[in-house]
């Protein structure tokens, strides 16, 4: 039929704009990250393509692998807290929500969407040493020795502030479209409410989990602003070192190392995940 | 809080009572007890996501210039905000970017959406794998690939820098989302059309585009708020002299307490929220208006 071969090159026509868009200024900046991985400065400091494997045996150097372990360390702890406190969040909304249901997930939406520098800044205010939360902390009697701000703990819960809308979304989901009448089953067979939790409804919606876990995972690998306003100069993250090897130390080839080092580690965490799922859906078809 | 008040235990839930120690309930809605742990921590969950955010609001109403005492209420940080050229000048900057990548991406994306849906080639599989690369690189990456690109092409770092980036890191966004309202659209409904002497174009005009405004109109909102807020690519894209709200804010941030900051935070978080809002009840209201022929959906 030549109408619907005409309009399907219609179709075909309008994938064409987008795809050149995205292959030059993504496909293409992307590819020149990987190039320059491998290259090296002149004597001017300015980056030239080369083939020398100098950067990446300079990341496998101490003084940077301690900061990428440093940074899976962070990511992994503050996904699993997010995964904590998103079960009971989404569980209660899901199931005990109400009418109100739709409003309090808008609530979860709606701080996501403020600018994230200015929440970050509002809990460096908050927990800095003569903020309101530590001087509350000090007229209960917690030691002045004691500091929030600078430590891990701030950059982690940092980060779990920030990314945990992408964990609390799809696990609400999944318990939103899980059949109730498993848990009603999991209690008549006497199981405690938490043996239920744990045998009934967590395997019954892994599959949000694991969409949280990447979705939460992804961006704090990659995150610098928690690790800059909350934790010091002690608590740097691999975001840190690229932005410094940009800006300040200007050292590209480096710094494309490092971005590169940033994109294998996520896509091994992809590629984990897309496998896991489908070896999930494969046992769902069985 | 509404949900954390105990709601009476309803009256049927005596009658089981007798049988059961444990105060099982059968009932069709399947609520069992609320669990109290999961709505305390829910509660604190809530308090804790908006607590910065309130500190900020507060604190940009403050007489002192002090974060941490709070002294009386005043307007002087926002008439500090709006008498500083730089400032006023940035929020013009990060108006201007957010407007030019709402419509290219919106443009580029509803293209993008229905090429993905509708065409049969081999193309569409590999525009499909490249529109979704973003969506799972941390911005960052997008950041530096960026920083590279425009250098390698001589592009000086400025307001055609920002614009470019930031229109390409929204077209994923629009098109994720516009190509679910696209599938969803039946092209019967345009081939009728055509059949009763509509030219394509026609069809597309009269028929198409007014299914898909509302979806279009809240992505195109969407992907203003994104962009007006982000710092990330900003960051590495933008030059000295024309810089974004959020890279000024940045710096300010750096250089120490600054209580205008708290300003122009709270400017932001108002604008943000009213047009998320927006976003979200919009497709809702427009939805009414002519979706008679929603009737064709199968």
């Amino acid at each position: 039929m030549s109408s619907a071969k005409k309009s399907d090159r219609l179709w075909t026509w309008l994938l064409l704009p987008g795809t050149l868009w995205m292959s030059v200024f993504f496909v293409s900046a992307l590819a020149l990250v990987v190039a320059l991985s491998f290259g090296r400065t002149d004597e001017l400091g300015n980056p030239r393509f080369s083939n020398t494997l100098e950067n990446i045996r300079g990341i496998l150097e101490w003084t940077y692998l301690r900061v990428i372990i440093r940074s899976l360390v962070y990511s992994v702890s503050a996904t699993a807290i997010c995964l904590l406190i998103s079960y009971p969040v989404a569980y209660v909304i899901a199931r005990h929500g109400g009418r109100y249901r739709n409003a309090l997930v808008a609530l979860i939406v709606i701080p996501f969407f403020a600018n994230y520098l200015v929440r970050m800044y509002g809990w460096q205010t908050l927990l800095s040493d003569d903020g309101v939360v530590m001087k509350r902390l000090r007229d209960l009697g917690v030691s002045s020795d004691f500091h929030i701000l600078d430590t891990a703990g701030a950059v982690i819960g940092g980060l779990v502030y920030g990314y945990i809308v992408f964990m609390v979304l799809p696990v609400y989901a999944s318990l939103q479209r899980m059949d109730g009448s498993l848990i009603e089953a999991g209690r008549d067979l006497y199981g405690s409410p938490l043996r239920t939790f744990l045998t009934v409804t967590v395997p019954a919606t892994r599959a949000g989990a694991y969409a949280g876990i990447v979705l939460v995972f992804l961006p704090a690998m990659g995150d610098f602003i928690s690790a800059q306003l909350l934790g010091g100069p002690d608590n740097l993250m691999i975001g840190n070192l690229i932005q410094d090897k940009f800006f300040a130390g200007q050292n590209w080839p480096l710094g494309a190392a490092l971005t590169m080092t940033l994109m294998l580690l996520l896509l091994v965490c992809m590629f984990a995940y897309l496998r896991q799922t489908a070896r999930d859906s494969r046992e769902a078809a069985r | 809080m509404s949900v954390t008040t105990a709601r009476p235990e309803p009256a049927v839930a005596s009658a089981a009572a007798g049988t059961s120690r444990r105060r099982r309930r059968r009932r069709g809605s399947g609520m069992d007890r609320k669990p109290r742990f999961a709505v305390a921590v829910t509660a604190l969950f809530f308090v804790l996501l908006y607590l910065p955010i309130a500190a900020v609001v507060v604190f940009s109403f403050n007489t002192k210039k002090s974060l941490t005492v709070f002294d009386g209420w005043s307007l002087q940080w926002y008439r500090a905000f709006f008498n500083d050229r730089e400032l006023t000048h940035s929020l013009g900057t990060s108006l201007e970017v957010a407007a030019v990548a709402m419509v290219g991406s919106v443009v580029i994306g509803a293209a993008l959406a229905f090429g993905l849906v509708r065409a049969r080639s081999r193309l569409g599989a590999a525009a499909n794998a490249i529109m979704l690369i973003p969506l799972i690189t941390p911005e960052i990456v997008t950041g530096v690939a960026s920083l590279m690109l425009f250098k390698g092409v001589y592009l000086e770092p400025g307001l055609a820098t920002l614009m470019i980036a930031e229109t390409t890191f929204s077209i994923s966004y629009v098109t994720v989302i516009l190509r679910a309202r696209v599938a969803e659209l039946n092209p019967e409904i345009e081939e009728a059309a055509m059949d009763l002497g509509a030219s394509r174009m026609q069809a597309v005009r009269l028929v198409t585009l007014p299914l898909m405004w509302p979806a279009m109109l809240s992505s195109a909102i969407l992907i203003f708020t994104i962009v007006f807020d982000d710092f990330v690519l900003a960051f590495f894209t933008t030059g000295v002299s024309p810089q974004p709200l959020s890279v000024r804010i940045y710096s300010a941030i750096r250089f120490g307490v600054q209580p205008s900051i708290n300003a122009v935070g709270t400017l932001m978080l108002v604008a943000s929220i009213l047009l998320i809002v927006l976003a979200l009840v919009l497709p809702r209201l427009l939805g009414r208006h002519g979706s008679g022929l929603d009737l064709f959906k199968s």
